[in-house]
Formats: C-alpha cells, sequence, structure tokens
C-alpha cells in the first residue's frame, strides 16, 4: 500500500491536466499550420495517427534528457555519463564528447562486471546447480524470453492471470499468446483465488468449456516496487486449484536468499512446487540473456517448438563465460568467500539505505532485503527536477514516470549494488537529501537526530 | 493541515493505461476544484455575472467533456496497439463495466453544473436553452444502453 498525500495527489492530477491541456493546445495549432504548408507524405499514409504518440511527443519528449542517458564505461560502482544537448527544446539530443563521473543508482547488483577467464563448456550443468531445477534452456535475450515462451507454452483455450504490475515482456508474451489474459491485484493472494475460482466456474468465454491449462505468473522482485511476492500463500492457492506458477526472477536471482539463489530460498519455497522460473542474466551477473528452468520434459519440449531457441543464434561466448564466473563466485567454488561477502555486503549496503532514507522522511517502498528502492515523487514537474539536481551533484538516479507506473506514482528508483562502499552510500545519502529538501518530496516527518532527542528528555526532567 | 493527511492508494486491476489514472484517490476532488476555480477565472476575467459565468462554464464543460470522453477514440500511447481504437474514453472506463460509482459520478457532474447555471441565471433565455441541450447530450451519452452506439454512423470506424 502506498500513503499519498492528499495535497500531492490533488496537485499531481492537476499538473497532468495542464500538461495535457498544453499538449493538446500545441497538437491543434500544429495542425493548422501544417494544413497550410504542402504535405510531404506523397500519396502515403502516416506511420502513426497524431492521437497514439501524443504521450511521447508532448509529455516525455520534453524531459527526454532524464532517460535513457548513455555510459561510456564499463558498469562499476562509478560510471562516466555522456553529457547531451539540445538545441532545439529536447526534441532531439546531441551526444557530446564531455563525461562526467558519476555515482550512478542504477541495476548493477552484485558488482561482478569485473573478471572475464577463458571459456569453459559444459555451462548449462553450472547453471542448473544453481537454480535447483532438472533441466534449463538459455536464451540471448531477456525480453524475449518471455515474450517468446508463453505462446509456445499456452495457446487459445487457455487462461493466463499475471499480476497487474507484471513486466512489459510477460504483457507483451500474454497477448501473443492468444490465451485469454485476466488480471489479480498487485500480490494479494485472497484476490488472486477470487479471480480463480470466478474463472475455473466460467470456463472459456462464450463456449463455457473448462480451461485447457491456467498459468499464473509472478515475478520474484517488482522491479518499480521493490516488494518480494508472496509466493508461500500463491503457490498454495495454485497447488489447489491445479494451476501452474510461473515465476519471473529477474531482479532476484543472484541477489536475494542466503546464496543468493533466489526469492524462493529467501521465502523458503521449494522449487519443486514452482513449474517455470525464469530469470535474467543482467542484473546480477553482469552479462546479457535469459533462461527458463523446469522439468526435464517441459525443456526438451521448449528447445524444439520454442523459435527464440530454434531460428536465433546461441547467448555469445563471453557472455556465457561471464554468467559462468559470476555463478562460480556467488556460489564460492572459485576458492574465495568473495561470493559470500558480496552477498553480506548487498543485504547490509540495501538495509542502511533504506533505514537512512526512511528516517530523512523519504518514501520509500519495497520491503526490508530488497535491492530495489523507489523513492516517491508523484509530481511530474518534480521528475526532471529530481533528475537534473542529482546529475549536476554527480550522482545519476533513474527517474520512473507514466507509462512504467502508474500516472499519479512516478519515482525514482534506486538499485543497491555490493561494489558501492559504505562511503559512497553516506554520500549519495547527503546529496538526495539535500536534493530532496530543495524538491520537497520529504512527504513522511524525519525522525529527529539523536542530540535532539537527549534535548528533549532534559527538558521534561 | 491538509498536507498532512494521507490516503490509500490501491494498486488497480485495470489494464488500460489510459483509463487507470481515474481510480486511484483524489480525482473527483480535483475536477471539482477544477471547475471552481474557471468559474472565479472567467468572473475575473469577464467582469460577468455569477450566472453568466456558471453558464460559460457549463458550456465549455460540455464542449471539452463531450470532445474528450465521447468523440476521441483510441489511446494516446503506441504501445497498446490499436485494441482500444474503435472505443471513447467513456466506453473504456472501468473496463466497460456499466453503472459503476466512476460513471455515475461522472453522469451527475453535468446534471449539478446545469442546475446551479440555471438557478443563477434565475431560468432565462437563452442561457437556459443553451445549458439544456448541454446537459441533455451529455446525459444521453452516458446511458448505459449507448455503450459503443454511434448514430447514423457518425464518428464510426472508417
Amino acid at each position: 500500500m502506498i500513503k499519498i498525500p492528499y495535497l500531492a495527489a490533488l496537485t499531481t492530477l492537476f499538473s497532468y491536466g495542464l500538461l495535457f491541456v498544453f499538449g493538446q493546445l500545441r497538437d491543434f495549432f500544429r495542425k493548422i499550420f501544417d494544413y497550410w504548408s504542402h504535405s510531404k507524405l506523397q500519396g502515403y499514409a502516416p506511420i502513426c495517427l497524431g492521437l497514439e504518440d501524443f504521450y511521447i511527443r508532448r509529455l516525455y519528449l520534453r524531459i527526454q534528457d532524464c532517460f535513457n542517458r548513455p555510459i561510456s564505461s564499463p558498469p562499476d560502482a562509478w560510471f562516466d555519463v555522456v553529457e547531451r544537448i539540445s538545441n532545439d527544446n529536447n526534441k532531439t539530443l546531441k551526444r557530446t564528447t564531455k563525461v562526467s563521473r558519476n555515482f550512478p543508482q542504477a541495476p548493477a547488483v552484485l558488482g561482478l562486471m569485473e573478471a572475464l577467464q577463458p571459456c569453459i563448456p559444459n555451462w548449462r550443468s553450472v547453471w542448473r546447480i544453481f537454480v535447483g531445477k532438472p533441466a534449463a534452456v538459455v536464451f540471448g535475450m531477456g525480453y524475449v524470453t518471455n515474450s517468446a515462451i508463453l505462446p509456445v507454452l499456452i495457446g487459445k483455450g487457455g487462461l493466463i492471470i499475471s499480476d497487474s504490475l507484471n513486466h512489459k515482456s510477460i504483457i507483451n508474451g500474454a497477448r501473443g499468446s492468444g490465451a485469454t489474459v485476466r488480471v489479480f491485484q498487485h500480490n494479494t493472494p485472497y484476490h488472486l483465488e477470487k479471480v480463480l475460482r470466478e474463472q475455473i466456474a466460467e470456463g472459456q468465454p462464450r463456449t463455457h468449456r473448462p480451461w485447457k491449462k491456467i498459468i499464473v505468473v509472478v515475478e520474484g522482485i517488482y522491479s518499480m516496487e521493490g516488494e518480494l511476492c508472496k509466493l508461500p500463500e500463491i503457490v498454495a492457492i495454485c497447488k489447489k486449484s491445479k494451476a501452474y506458477v510461473y515465476l519471473d526472477e529477474a531482479h532476484s536471482v543472484g541477489a536475494v536468499g542466503k546464496t543468493g539463489r533466489g526469492v524462493c530460498e529467501l521465502l523458503g519455497v521449494d522449487t519443486a512446487d514452482v513449474d517455470i522460473m525464469m530469470g535474467t542474466f543482467t542484473k546480477s551477473f553482469g552479462s546479457c540473456g535469459g533462461y527458463i528452468a523446469g522439468s526435464k520434459e517441459l525443456i526438451k519440449y521448449l528447445k524444439y517448438t520454442c523459435p527464440a531457441h530454434v531460428y536465433a543464434t546461441s547467448i555469445s561466448p563471453p557472455a556465457a563465460q561471464q554468467i559462468i564466473s559470476s555463478i562460480k563466485v556467488i556460489l564460492g567454488e572459485d576458492g574465495s568467500s568473495r561470493g559470500a561477502q558480496k552477498l553480506a555486503r548487498i543485504r547490509e549496503n540495501c538495509n542502511f539505505f533504506r533505514s537512512e532514507l526512511q528516517k530523512m522522511g523519504f518514501e520509500v517502498l519495497g520491503d526490508n532485503d530488497s535491492p530495489v528502492m523507489p523513492i516517491m515523487l508523484y509530481n511530474p514537474s518534480k521528475i526532471p527536477a529530481f533528475s537534473r539536481e542529482c546529475l549536476k551533484q554527480n550522482v545519476a538516479v533513474v527517474t520512473v514516470a507514466f507509462p512504467a507506473t502508474p500516472l499519479l506514482l512516478a519515482r525514482a528508483r534506486i538499485c543497491i549494488s555490493a561494489a558501492h562502499t559504505k562511503e559512497d552510500l553516506i554520500k549519495a545519502l547527503e546529496v538526495i537529501s539535500r536534493v530532496g529538501d530543495l524538491i520537497g518530496i520529504k512527504y513522511f516527518p524525519a525522525e529527529p537526530k539523536k542530540q535532539q532527542l537527549e534535548e528533549t528528555r532534559v527538558k521534561f526532567e | 493541515m491538509i498536507g498532512k493527511m494521507y490516503v490509500q492508494a490501491v494498486p488497480t486491476a485495470d489494464m488500460n493505461r489510459n483509463t487507470d489514472w481515474f481510480t486511484y484517490p483524489g480525482v473527483w476532488t480535483t475536477y471539482i476544484l477544477i471547475l471552481f476555480f474557471c468559474w472565479l477565472l472567467v468572473l475575473s476575467v469577464f467582469n460577468c455575472t455569477p450566472g453568466m459565468a456558471w453558464t460559460v462554464i457549463n458550456l465549455c464543460h460540455f464542449v471539452v467533456t463531450y470532445h474528450f470522453f465521447h468523440w476521441k477514440k483510441g489511446t494516446p500511447f503506441p504501445d497498446d496497439q490499436g485494441i482500444y481504437n474503435g472505443l471513447t474514453w467513456w466506453e473504456q472506463i472501468d473496463d466497460g463495466r456499466q453503472l459503476t460509482r466512476n460513471r455515475k459520478f461522472l453522469t451527475v457532474v453535468p446534471l449539478v453544473l446545469y442546475l446551479i447555471a440555471s438557478h443563477t441565471t434565475d431560468y432565462q433565455h437563452p442561457m437556459l436553452f443553451f445549458n439544456t441541450l448541454a446537459v441533455l447530450v451529455l446525459v444521453v451519452a452516458k446511458f448505459p444502453n449507448m455503450h459503443k452506439v454511434r448514430i447514423f454512423g457518425i464518428n464510426g470506424d472508417q
């Protein structure tokens, strides 16, 4: 549950309304001017209707310089961010040759981007040991893993029930599969049960025959909320109704759990209960690609039918080797305790950072132990303000707005990495606190510092 | 003091990003406050009677809400790939279910505006005629029976 200050909700809606009105006015005048100038289309139809990309043209492009910043160094505790300038009010951006050294708050979770060793074969077996499932198949791209697997697993006559805040790749795959898609309220097991019972009772639309297959899709850590999924309850409900569970661990594999095996280990769920486990190598392993782990029959079937495996090239050798080396480090098989240290450090770092931010009065979402920390901004004008002010002080933050998050709930998403040291974190906290005061995003009362508490105690005595 | 009040934002199950913002808290209050402040603005700019100002607000409200709720179709996002291209915003909200709380509120607002406008102008013509026309069109457009109905093919799909 997110607690919004009522005034912030009203002003956010009003700001979006104002931006919308201005965008519509500009579109209206643009239409008038274009009517008089001659059309360059030469008889062809336009690529998109004017109203389809309204949001991109009139809202997103205004603050384009806050998103998709290019970097020119390997992802580590400190990055080189390339500066960009714009001559036409952010409609187009040009890269300059200047770079600035910035402290990033973006997903580079375990800081394992460093060493690469010579290639070793048979790495899928290493992966199977890590995830704890009998078989696994790997793809070159994480997004493609979701969007190409769901259509293969389920088709017309099946039912997909997905969490309302699932990632776009899952939505894409679900829509492409042809199955009926239903949504349950985010992380609410009793609503999932209600939807399941309703759908099983009604059956397929129009014919009311029983569903061929039901898959429930959830994520381990939700990338925009930082919340852990309520996996034990959801698995129990699915077992009762004989639905399959598909768990997307893009953010949680390698980052949570005592040995880094993901959300199943953290919450004590047996991996045999989760039918299909999916994850990506981009966040914790410093590589690229995605995997699906499941039973032997399932993986054999996927290898024969999934177009992302049959028609695509395999994952490239350096990426594969990076993954193997990372797993060896996490499991401690390379002899050192670097993996265990990194896991302990990331847990310490994220708990420290989260508690400090909450003490300062920011509204931070997410559970303890989750490396993803969204700080709520709400107003659309605070998004570029926060982003640009922090960049000036050499802290690069990732801000997320509509449509990746709901309209009212724009946020700055912070991901803590094991590569950050305590001094780095304290410096970042100072910068964020100063910028937060300037912008006014400390929506909750700050906890008084220890000296003030003692003073008040003395006064009472 | 109003800055210290908090509301819970329950995550919605509405997948249509064009309409899910309407399920969040504060929307009804913002709508009413915008109407009120526009009335104050019209009063201060045009130096007319309060009744004329309410009539102006009623008619502008009619034009704006008719255009955005019942005329424009589709969503402003290309990711939706045109699934909602045949539906107006009114037909998209609440997933197409009729007679929900949001729809009832949106039907009551033009009626209340009409009552205020006609009361403050003392039911004189020609203001009464235009106000009545506005409210009739808006309320009929919001009937459950008018869901996906295109009269004479006006605004239908090509």
